[in-house]
């Protein structure tokens, strides 16, 4: 094992150092430092060019550079932008925060939703929903992402922000949403006419609710979880992962989750009306994480004192609920913000944004500021999350079909094991090691290639530092960028591959 | 027993949540729902306006500042003595002082401050300033030469100590270097520059100042007093104190850089104009504020402008129409100005001709056609030769094809060195005699009979170097190609790279003739001198006529705006005679704003749009709403 990593770690550094060398030269091939001055009229301009020629070395072959370069760098020093003298290390820190904070979410929804779709999926095989999916996924491969991007722009923010001028969806459209929905529903639901017929009209009739109560409302305008939607939703939650965790048979479990919820819901008005406003001028990203551990310590309390010889089961229910409730009355009031987000003249009644990671102008306090980020996170995040989800749903759904033909399966079922836990113990969780070998490495392929969604939202990330400054013919700057991602790259796959080890007994790392 | 318990739980805690949803929320302050908080939204009237590179440092006569984007933010924030009018006059700027040329022979230019000029911290402006200015850009003061400064190869300076006691302001300009000397009156008042040389474009030389003299000494020198500050910069430049000045100018060099936000010490940021900055966000945007305090005539108009920075114009577009942007004005390309008259009655789009200019030259010196030594050295035939070629490039042709579309406006330039719409354009213009030698309904008998005269064979091989992904010269190229090929004189071929810039001085035997812009900053009239001079480094060609060379000389120390003006029409007669090159256009330039901005009118060379920031207004829609606060 440690042998095994050494091996990895010497042959990573070994191709580390070969990039780098072929980087430099391509890099230094393509830019010319000199180019803003060969067309300037500017009398000082020769003199300028000599300046500049001495300050970079230009004279000398490129190689020379590289190995001046090559000595900084592994001593720390990752150089200077001499277009702007800022410090590449400065550079990068606040790009790398830009770049997580656009990738965390989209990675994290890609995954959950691309899994969740490719395993119902798999379990219908050859059904018109796996058909349907697949399809989807194809198409979604295939799109390009700057066109993805500006069509999200086109219809996401522009057509939205006009939709939101006078937000009334006409009957007509109702229906047709809530017939495509339930629709949809009853491909994924599966089994006999009866069954898809009365969960499809369900999921129908429950979108056609959903929209009917928010047009009444004028949820468009004033978005909120009040105590209808707040009770809807948090039972949604519980029942679900308590599904997920330990099936609803687990009595214990079931009330740990519910008594969360009783207790969402008693807390609502004092947390949300009292205790957020209490916080308002000192709240901060930091005090909101602590926030929500305190909720999974308080979910977590809950399972244990409903006790029983698993409680460990409840106590991960009730974490896992608590959080997400949690969750919500964060969120509410982020939401109760809405109206004087939407009438500040620097958001001037269209939320949705295309450009940069904040409004310029708007001020606000830390609620104003976090609605702010969300809404110049929506769009680039669906654009990445489109693209990578169809990945996962392919990925999952063949691994999850793999699994399902292996024997131990058939055992399982044999044993007399509901189908619930045959899916969820014995086929999910076996599905998902494949996907440690490509998570990792996916998610380092964002860090370094959101490149194009970067771009065109203009969000200060990584992609933008290497494109900006490829363009302002500054090497340093663009051979960090590229020398990280590499970096990360080959970590990935060391990661991937002890990971993979780890979760399945049947691998051995071998020297 | 179990499940009773649970009942008698819930019932309990649903009790427990009627109990308190019963006493009333907080004050929900109307419609907001914000639980009684103040949201602290920003209320003030903002313009937006979009910009394809971020601002990053505040000093932008120092190498690594010397950037139209910081220019630009520089413009809204201090004043100079002079400034562009729309018709590229320089107009004194009287709020800010005064100067007056007091000498002829030696040049010798007075330049008064005004009394109530102040920087926002209180401290006046003043001749120290400007001092500064001359003794930083002039290189006089500098005791160690560029060539003694050792880099590695990311800049970074690897004789730091021996530089650190040097004196070294890197941002040097050689026709600052012109002012020998320079004088203060006893009350900082007045400084007046003696020129070693006479120089025709001292007006645009030293126009004001681009730090704040007081404040580079308390940070260079350690001193708390800004007066003090002032006489330490003084003294230091007057006695020569090399110390002083090496602490100086590394402060000047490298103190007014910013990082990802603004400095916490607000004298890193001072204004003496109509707005100061309030924030910045590295990368995105910039946000300046008008100063309440400031008495001058170009005070003001809209309370806030943000530059909200995105390099790609596509998207530029779709942020203006999500109003996340008001005004924008990128390069103008023909998909953008369609996706602009697109948006519809509630934008403006204007058009018209930015700072640089499309141009093709000839090579003298490369044994090709254009080289008299391909002929045994016989001037006249490759003169025909030229003439003929030149007559040929189809500039009305291409003006319409590819620039009228941006700019119905759009007309063939005819000078060499002044840009169209400036006061001397028409004159140089009439005077040169472009448009007859080189008509614009091309000249084909012309061409025919001189190149019958010069006696070579057609057709002759001309290879034409120009930037291999640049679409616009790709479409003039093959324009160009179609009339040439037709005429069965010339036979182009296309020496296009992506290297091209670097390839016009270093590689002359790859290419005949080259097509690309000079880009004008301003409407100085010697900076055509090192396009055209013997020897000068933008002449690339081998190109050398002593009678140039000597008018260059002369025009480079004449002051009269008249006799400038006549200089410049021989200098450019001759480049015709010769058949240096021709002109073909003035880049396109659009600017798009939506109409809940008023008082855009942009000028040809920089600042371009933010000129008459001053008329600048909003009318309705992003005026606050009174009780929709939260």
């Amino acid at each position: 094992m440690l042998i095994f990593i050494v091996r990895r770690t010497l042959v990573g550094l070994a191709l580390l150092l070969v990039a780098s060398f072929v980087f430099y030269m391509l890099v230094d091939f393509t830019i010319d430092p000199l180019s803003d001055l060969r067309t300037s009229t500017d009398p000082s301009a020769p003199l300028q060019m000599e300046q500049r020629i001495e300050m970079l070395n230009l004279d000398a072959p490129p190689w020379e550079r590289y190995i001046d370069w090559l000595f900084a760098f592994v001593t720390g020093d990752l150089g200077v932008a001499w277009r702007t003298g800022r410090s590449v290390s400065d550079l990068l820190g606040t790009a790398i925060i830009s770049t997580i904070q656009l990738v965390s979410f989209a990675t994290v929804a890609a995954i959950v939703l691309g899994v969740a779709v490719g395993i119902v999926s798999a379990l219908r095989q050859y059904s018109s929903f796996d058909y349907l999916i697949t399809f989807f996924a194809f198409l979604m491969f295939s799109l390009p992402s700057f066109w993805v991007a500006v069509l999200l722009k086109q219809w996401g923010a522009i057509g939205f922000n006009d939709f939101l001028v006078d937000p009334v969806i006409a009957p007509a459209v109702i229906v047709g949403i809530s017939l495509v929905a339930g629709f949809l529903w009853q491909l994924a639901v599966g089994g006999g006419a009866k069954r898809r017929a009365i969960h499809g009209v369900i999921a129908a009739l429950t979108v056609a609710l959903v929209l009917v109560y928010m047009q009444v409302t004028n949820w468009w305008l004033q978005p909120r979880l009040d105590w209808v939607l707040l009770t809807l939703t948090s039972l949604g939650i519980a029942v679900t992962v308590t599904t997920l965790s330990t099936g609803l048979r687990n009595r214990r479990s079931l009330y740990t989750a519910l008594t969360c919820v009783v207790l969402g819901l008693v807390l609502y008005i004092p947390v949300r009306y009292y205790l957020f406003s209490m916080l308002t001028p000192s709240m901060s990203y930091g005090l909101a994480a602590l926030l929500g551990l305190l909720a999974i310590a308080v979910g977590m309390g809950i399972g244990w004192a409903w006790r029983g010889p698993d409680w460990k089961q409840s106590a991960r229910t009730g974490g896992i609920t608590a959080f997400l409730i949690a969750g919500l009355i964060f969120l509410d009031k982020v939401l109760s913000y809405w109206p004087a987000y939407m009438s500040a003249p620097a958001i001037n009644n269209r939320p949705i944004q295309t450009i940069g990671d904040r409004a310029p102008n708007l001020g606000g306090n830390f609620w104003v500021q976090v609605l702010d980020g969300y809404t110049h996170l929506i769009l680039p995040s669906l654009a990445l999350m489109l693209i990578s989800f169809a990945g996962y749903t392919r990925f999952s759904r063949g691994s999850m079909l793999e699994v399902m033909n292996q024997d131990y399966i058939r055992t399982a079922r044999a044993k007399g094991i509901n189908e619930r836990t045959v899916v969820m113990r014995h086929g999910f969780r076996n599905s998902l090691i494949p996907l440690a070998s490509i998570v990792p490495v996916d998610i380092i392929g964002l860090i370094g290639g959101a490149l194009i969604t970067e771009r065109i939202f203009s969000r200060p990330g990584m992609g933008q530092l290497f494109i900006a400054n490829l363009g302002a013919d500054d090497i340093d700057p663009v051979m960090a960028y590229l020398v990280i991602v590499a970096f990360l790259a080959i970590l990935a796959n060391i990661v991937a591959d002890l990971l993979y080890a780890a979760l399945d007994p049947r691998i051995r790392v071998n020297a | 027993m179990k499940i009773r318990r649970l009942t008698a739980f819930v019932a309990g805690a649903a009790a427990a949540a009627l109990a308190v949803s019963a006493c009333t929320p907080p004050d929900e302050g109307g419609d907001t729902g914000t639980g009684g908080d103040d949201s602290g939204i920003q209320t003030d009237t903002a313009v937006t306006v979009g910009w394809n590179q971020p601002f990053y440092e505040y000093n932008t006569s120092s190498a690594t500042g010397n950037a139209t984007a910081n220019a630009n933010i520089l413009y809204l924030i201090q004043e100079s003595f002079n400034y562009y009018d729309p018709e590229l006059n320089l107009v004194q700027n009287e709020d800010f002082g005064t100067y007056e040329v007091i000498n002829e022979d030696p040049l010798t230019v007075e330049y008064t401050f005004a009394d109530d000029n102040k920087w926002s911290d209180g401290t006046p402006v003043d001749a120290v300033d400007l001092l500064l200015q001359w003794g930083a850009t002039s290189g006089h003061f500098n005791t160690i030469g560029d060539e003694e400064i050792e880099y590695d190869d990311e800049g970074n300076v690897t004789n730091q100590d021996e530089v650190d006691s040097n004196v070294y302001f890197n941002g040097t300009s050689a026709t600052v270097g012109y002012i020998g000397d320079v004088e203060l009156s006893e009350d900082n008042k007045t400084l007046t520059a003696t020129y070693d040389v006479n120089y025709a474009d001292w007006e645009v030389n030293l126009t004001g100042a681009a730090v704040p003299a007081h404040v580079v000494a308390m940070h260079a020198l350690d001193i708390e007093d800004p007066a003090e500050a002032k006489q330490a910069v003084k003294d230091a430049f007057e006695n020569e104190d090399t110390e002083a000045l090496a602490a100086i100018s590394k402060f000047w060099n490298e103190g007014f850089a910013f990082g990802d936000s603004l400095p916490e010490d607000k004298s890193l940021y001072l204004s003496n104009g109509a707005y100061e900055l309030v924030e910045m966000v590295a990368g995105q945007y910039v946000t300046l504020q008008a100063r309440e305090d400031f008495t001058g005539s170009h005070a003001a108009s809209v309370e806030r402008i943000t530059v909200r920075y995105n390099e790609d114009p596509m998207q530029q577009v779709l942020a203006l129409e999500n109003g996340e942007i008001d005004v924008m004005a990128p390069q103008a390309t023909a998909d953008l100005v369609e996706a602009l008259n697109g948006l519809g009655d509630g934008y403006t789009v204007l058009t018209g001709i930015d700072g640089t200019y499309e141009h093709v030259d000839l090579q003298f010196t490369n044994g090709g056609p254009f080289d008299p030594e391909t002929y045994g050295g016989d001037e006249e035939t490759a003169l025909k030769v030229r003439q003929a070629f030149l007559k040929l490039i189809p500039r009305q042709e291409i003006v319409d094809k590819l620039i009228k579309p941006l700019n119905p406006e759009a007309e063939v330039r005819q000078s060499y060195n002044v840009v169209p719409g400036s006061p001397m354009y028409d004159g140089v213009v009439a005077a040169n005699g472009q448009a007859e030698a080189f008509p614009l309904e091309n000249d084909v008998a012309g061409a025919e009979a001189l190149m019958e005269e010069a006696g070579v064979e057609t057709p002759v091989d001309v290879r034409i170097l120009f930037g291999a992904s640049n679409a616009r010269r790709q479409q003039q190229y093959a324009i160009m190609a179609e009339a040439f090929n037709q005429s069965g004189l010339f036979n182009l071929v296309d020496a296009s790279s992506d290297d091209w810039g670097s390839m016009l001085d270093s590689a002359t035997d790859q290419y005949d003739a080259a097509l690309f812009g000079w880009q004008s900053t301003s409407t100085a009239v010697t900076a055509g001198n090192a396009n055209y001079g013997t020897g000068q480094i933008n002449n690339f060609y081998g190109y050398s006529n002593p009678e140039v060379d000597e008018l260059q000389d002369q025009l480079s120390v004449e002051t009269d705006p008249a006799e400038q003006e006549r200089l410049l029409g021989e200098i450019e007669a001759h480049l015709v005679n010769d058949a240096f090159g021709v002109t073909i256009f003035q880049f396109p330039s659009v600017t798009a704003y939506r109409n809940t901005v008023t008082g855009i009118d942009p000028i040809t060379i920089s600042p371009t749009v933010f000129y008459g920031f001053w008329n600048w207004g909003t009318t309705g829609d992003t005026a606050e709403d009174p009780g929709e606060e939260g």
